[in-house]
């Protein structure tokens, strides 16, 4: 076939509407992978960039031992920004306070330009409102945490010393970006120029010192000055980048990656889906046309290639549109969540318009070019028998291409071997239970369908009788709909899995080193100015020293499994309690009763598990010299990321009453109560408040953002979504109609067939929402478990809600497709049928 | 056998057969069937429903394959032809009418008249194919498409495009199957026309005993065998 003859044909069949699902298929499938690729290409930067506050820099070089003047020159070299910070344990005194009190902070001497990412805050009044600064503190000055000015009874303006150094308190510290770590860790801060600590005399050898270089840069410039200084490195300098620095922001920010991938990859899935069932459409309508085009001559070799030039000119149409489109697209998010995003995101680079580029031909190739291939096949005799076999692709090619097509598209998108693998075994099964599924529900519905009105009767026997088909339609209709159930139940499932761990009112503030004496007054008070709830945790330092009678240091040596993770031997904060912690669950063996005299223990799950420690053990410790014991009656889950007080060790109340301890707690406190912190450390200048609001802050801002970003994914895999439906119901529409014109013809009235239409897609719908339900709890809870590492319980909500959204959104679908021909004379629909 | 031309047959088949597997074993469509027709004759073959004259169509045409026999058209044997090679011989040597008429909906009148040209490559097909719309009294329909043509109409169409192809042998499937009986005698004069004219062979399957009888002769199947 000549060129102008296959682009004449394509031409023709574009005005005839025949091109218009395939090429729109392919325009959504290149435009939502073009728009997901932009977005999340520029999110994942500006969210990185952002994460960098919490480290204060892109990267870190972390020691004990101070860095090498080679790092900073390599740096220099390479166009990195470089900034020096030393921090080391204090003790600060008050020189004008008339008790001369003093307390033991933690000191961060800062050079200029610190920090490199984020902002440090300072506020005019301790606990006051708090405002960005870009300055540091100049030489001579201090700037301090809120409670160490009631703590030591300080104002603005005093003079404090740090060993031999007098400095001036010039402003309060009211936050820093780099603060990170755990909180538990620190004592409350001091901030100084890094000029003064020759002055200060603190650092001498065998002095508790952490020294960091912050450098900033670009990803390449950071390689670079990695690669040159990795040798000098190990093993006494980490090179610490942001999944290092905050580990809940890490897994928040590996939780919205893996989502808007799996966003991606159902989105590119369903557009192949859409893209299959228009070429199908496309194919069968074109047998008639390919029988007499080889009855005037047209050879399998011109047909083949004829259909592949259309299909070429569709894919070159289609990827030009969908690029435009998903650019603008992109555009119109960045536009509409430009409230929540940075205010300047980087600029995307090209591997989104290669990704839309690539996923749109070979969505082509993949899905649409079996049944065009199989076009070459048909045999003429088509023209004069209907009946001859049209020729449609094998199975075997049309699956197997999709299947490889699929695949290899999903692991070059996600570049997430895993995650693709899982989608595809959950799509396999689902495919195939699906199918046995649709096919007892189809079976079942025709017997009651004998009972029922006209409408439905037709409507059912019409599936029954078409049952091949209908299995296929029901299987997609309900992998559409799992899909979208999947990504709802997944998106309801982070964001309250987030809320869980960081509600409005979690708590923000840790109050520690409580004496016994003060427990009452400490607890009254809060009572009245905070929601305080009454917690209150006993905390006792400890360590292990021996596992049923072996001791502890043999025993990590036999039962240790792996090298991270908490050690066995390390002193640990103790705690006891009659009832289990909120937050905890318990995961292996039963809590005790209240007020046992017996000394029992419970572990936390993963610590027991890293240690070879199991029900039954017998754990002696060494608590403040005096020994131990307690047998393990149970394990815990225990939600690190919830800001709640956790411990790795909870005794029975028996075990430890007797000891002398503190006690510590927490609460929530909004700004405008935070005045009430200064009277409580007015009141108990000993105890030791730690504030985490900002931390909280920042992470709930991440987690803001990524719910927008979350959002929008399920907004164009919905779309993609849609768009497999309508080609599904455009894919039957022939058969139904020609049936339906007949019935018409035989004196049936145009309210039975629009009925008996719309209730034929609405039972289709419904049994594609049971199908969709089943599929979507068990993809869930797999993903749930090995993706999100999330906990799973079924959505009784989902058995109702899933048939009826299949019912109303098919029926509706349905409904709006055919109702033109409906209304349009039965001879009409039989002539051009 | 009847010979129509002994002398130079244009299309000749040998011993057909023709078996189809179905549930029940083999069905046999064609018996042993032997044909032959010369250049510029007419036949017309007739017979009963299911008594194997589309099938037989179909093989003598090439546009499907006996289970035995041989079919030689232009002197070439086209049984033993690839498909390619087949679709060849048909784009050179063959026309075709049919009950259904067989346009393509996407495609003009003009535009399906040309299609056997452009299929050939052939440098400038449009003024031949509006001159035989011209020929068939649609002149003023060229630019139509042929749902907007009446019955008549699409079949004079689908005669234009069969001799635009300028075919040795035309065959025709019932032709006047879908069109009334005034319709029906103007397409048949305008087929025979239009064959005498061209001096085409023409093959026509029919159940119309008046058709049958326009043409020079008149094979008859029954159950798959030559009955006269």
């Amino acid at each position: 076939m000549t060129l102008r003859l296959v682009l004449r044909l394509a031409v023709r069949d574009w005005r005839a509407g025949e091109l218009r699902l395939l090429l729109a298929a392919v325009v959504v499938a290149v435009g939502t992978v073009t728009a997901i690729g932009f977005f999340v290409d520029r999110l994942r930067e500006a969210l990185l960039s952002e994460s960098t506050t919490f480290l204060g820099a892109d990267r870190v070089i972390a020691s004990t031992r101070q860095v090498p003047q080679g790092f900073r020159d390599a740096a220099r070299d390479l166009g990195v920004t470089h900034t020096d910070v030393v921090t080391f344990p204090s003790m600060l005194f008050a020189d004008e306070s008339e008790e001369a009190r003093s307390q033991l902070v933690s000191v961060k001497a800062v050079g200029d330009g610190y920090p490199l990412r984020g902002v440090l805050r300072v506020a005019e009044e301790p606990f006051g409102p708090a405002a960005v600064t870009r300055a540091v503190p100049a030489r001579g000055e201090v700037w301090l945490d809120s409670r160490l000015f009631p703590a030591l009874g300080l104002a603005l303006g005093d003079s404090v010393s740090v060993g031999y150094a007098r400095l001036r308190i010039e402003r309060v510290l009211a936050g820093e970006p780099d603060r990170g770590g755990s909180v538990f860790d620190l004592g409350p801060r001091l901030l100084m120029h890094i000029d003064d600590v020759p002055e200060t005399r603190v650092i001498q050898p065998g002095s508790r010192v952490g020294y960091r270089l912050l450098l900033a840069g670009d990803d390449v410039a950071l390689a670079s000055l990695r690669e040159a200084i990795e040798p000098e490195l190990a093993p006494n300098y980490r090179w610490r980048g942001i999944a290092d620095a905050n580990p809940t922001i890490g897994e928040a920010l590996d939780r919205a990656e893996s989502f808007l991938l799996l966003g991606g990859l159902l989105a590119v899935l369903l557009a192949g889906a859409a893209v299959a069932l228009g070429a199908h459409r496309y194919a069968r309508r074109h047998y008639d046309h390919v029988g007499v085009l080889k009855t005037l001559g047209a050879t399998p070799a011109d047909v083949q290639w004829g259909y592949l030039g259309v299909l070429s000119a569709v894919g070159a149409a289609g990827v030009a549109t969908g690029l435009v489109l998903g650019a603008l697209v992109h555009l119109a998010i960045v536009a509409a969540l430009a409230a929540y995003l940075p205010a300047s995101l980087p600029l995307p680079g090209p591997r989104p318009l290669a990704l839309g580029a690539v996923t749109g031909f070979v969505c082509l190739l993949a899905f649409a070019l079996p049944p065009l291939l199989a076009l070459r096949d048909v045999s003429p005799m088509r023209v004069i028998r209907r009946d001859v076999h049209a020729g449609a692709a094998s199975r075997a090619f049309t699956y197997g291409s999709a299947g490889l097509g699929g695949l290899g598209l999903l692991v070059w998108y996600s570049g997430d071997i895993w995650l693709t693998l899982w989608a595809l075994v959950g799509g396999v099964g689902v495919c195939g239970a699906f199918a046995v599924l649709a096919l007892g529900l189809l079976r079942g519905g025709r017997v009651v369908g004998m009972q029922a009105g006209s409408a439905w009767r037709l409507a059912l026997a019409g599936l029954q009788r078409r049952y091949r088909e209908n299995v296929a339609q029901i299987t997609i209709f309900g992998i559409a709909i799992m899909l979208l159930l999947i990504l709802l139940l997944i998106r309801t499932a982070l964001l309250d899995e987030w809320r869980a761990q960081l509600p409005e009112d979690a708590p923000n503030h840790f109050v520690m080193n409580v004496a016994g004496d003060e427990v009452e007054a400490v607890q009254t008070l809060l009572a009245s100015h905070t929601d305080y709830d009454g917690a209150l945790f006993p905390m006792i330092r400890g360590r292990v020293t021996s596992v049923n009678g072996q001791p502890a240091e043999e025993w990590a040596r036999t039962h240790r499994r792996g090298p991270n993770g908490p050690g066995l031997r390390s002193e640990r904060n103790l705690t006891w309690s009659d009832t289990l912690p909120g937050n905890n669950v318990l995961v292996e063996g039963e809590w005790w009763p209240e007020g046992t005299g017996e000394a029992l223990i419970s572990l936390e799950a993963e610590y027991a598990a890293l240690n070879g420690l199991g029900i039954g053990d017998e754990l002696a410790f060494d608590i403040g010299g005096l020994p131990v014991s307690a047998r393990v009656a149970n394990t815990r889950r225990v939600e690190w990321d919830s800001l709640q007080p956790n411990f790795f060790l909870v005794f029975s109340g028996g075990a430890l009453r007797d000891f002398a301890t503190t006690h510590m707690t927490s609460f929530h406190l909004g700004a405008e109560g935070k005045p009430f912190l200064n009277r409580l450390l007015s009141e108990h200048p000993t105890i030791t408040v730690i504030e985490v609001d900002e931390i909280v802050r920042q992470v709930r801002s991440i987690v803001g953002r990524v719910t927008q970003a979350i959002e929008l994914v399920l907004g164009l895999v919905l779309g993609a979504g849609a768009l497999v439906l309508v080609a599904s119901i455009q894919a039957s529409h022939e058969a139904r109609l020609k049936e339906h014109a007949l019935v018409r013809a035989l004196g049936g009235t145009m309210k039975l067939i629009a009925g008996s239409l719309t209730a034929e897609f609405a039972v289709l719908g419904a049994f594609a929402g049971v199908v969709a339900v089943v599929g979507a709890e068990i993809t869930v809870s797999v993903l749930r478990s090995q993706v999100f590492e999330l906990g799973y319980d079924l959505h009784p909500w989902l058995w109702l809600t899933g048939p009826a959204i299949g019912t109303v959104l098919i029926a509706l679908i349905g409904y709006l497709g055919t109702r033109k021909l409906v209304e349009s004379p039965p001879a009409l629909v039989l002539r051009e049928l | 056998m009847h010979d129509g031309s002994a002398e130079s047959p244009i299309l000749r088949a040998r011993a057909l057969n023709k078996t189809v597997p179905t549930a029940e074993g083999d069905l046999c469509i064609l018996d042993g069937v032997d044909f032959q027709a010369g250049a510029g004759e007419s036949v017309a073959v007739v017979g009963a429903s299911g008594s194997g004259k589309t099938t037989l169509l179909g093989i003598l045409a090439g546009l499907d394959l006996p289970t035995d026999g041989d079919v030689w058209l232009d002197g070439e044997e086209i049984t033993g032809m690839s498909e390619e090679r087949r679709a060849r011989v048909r784009g050179r040597c063959i026309g075709f009418v049919f009950q259904t008429f067989q346009l393509i909906e996407s495609l003009s009148a003009l535009e399906n008249v040309m299609l056997p040209s452009e299929l050939r490559g052939d440098p400038a097909p449009r003024d031949d194919a509006a001159q035989f719309l011209t020929r068939v009294g649609l002149a003023e329909r060229v630019t139509h498409y042929p749902r907007e043509l009446s019955g008549g109409e699409q079949q004079r169409v689908a005669i234009a495009r069969a001799f635009a192809s300028r075919p040795k042998v035309l065959f025709a499937d019932e032709p006047t199957g879908n069109l009334d009986t005034a319709t029906g005698a103007r397409i048949i004069d305008l087929l025979f026309d239009l064959n005498i004219e061209s001096g085409t062979t023409l093959v026509l399957v029919t159940h119309d005993a008046a058709l049958a009888d326009r043409c020079s002769r008149v094979v008859t199947l029954e159950a798959g065998r030559i009955a006269s």
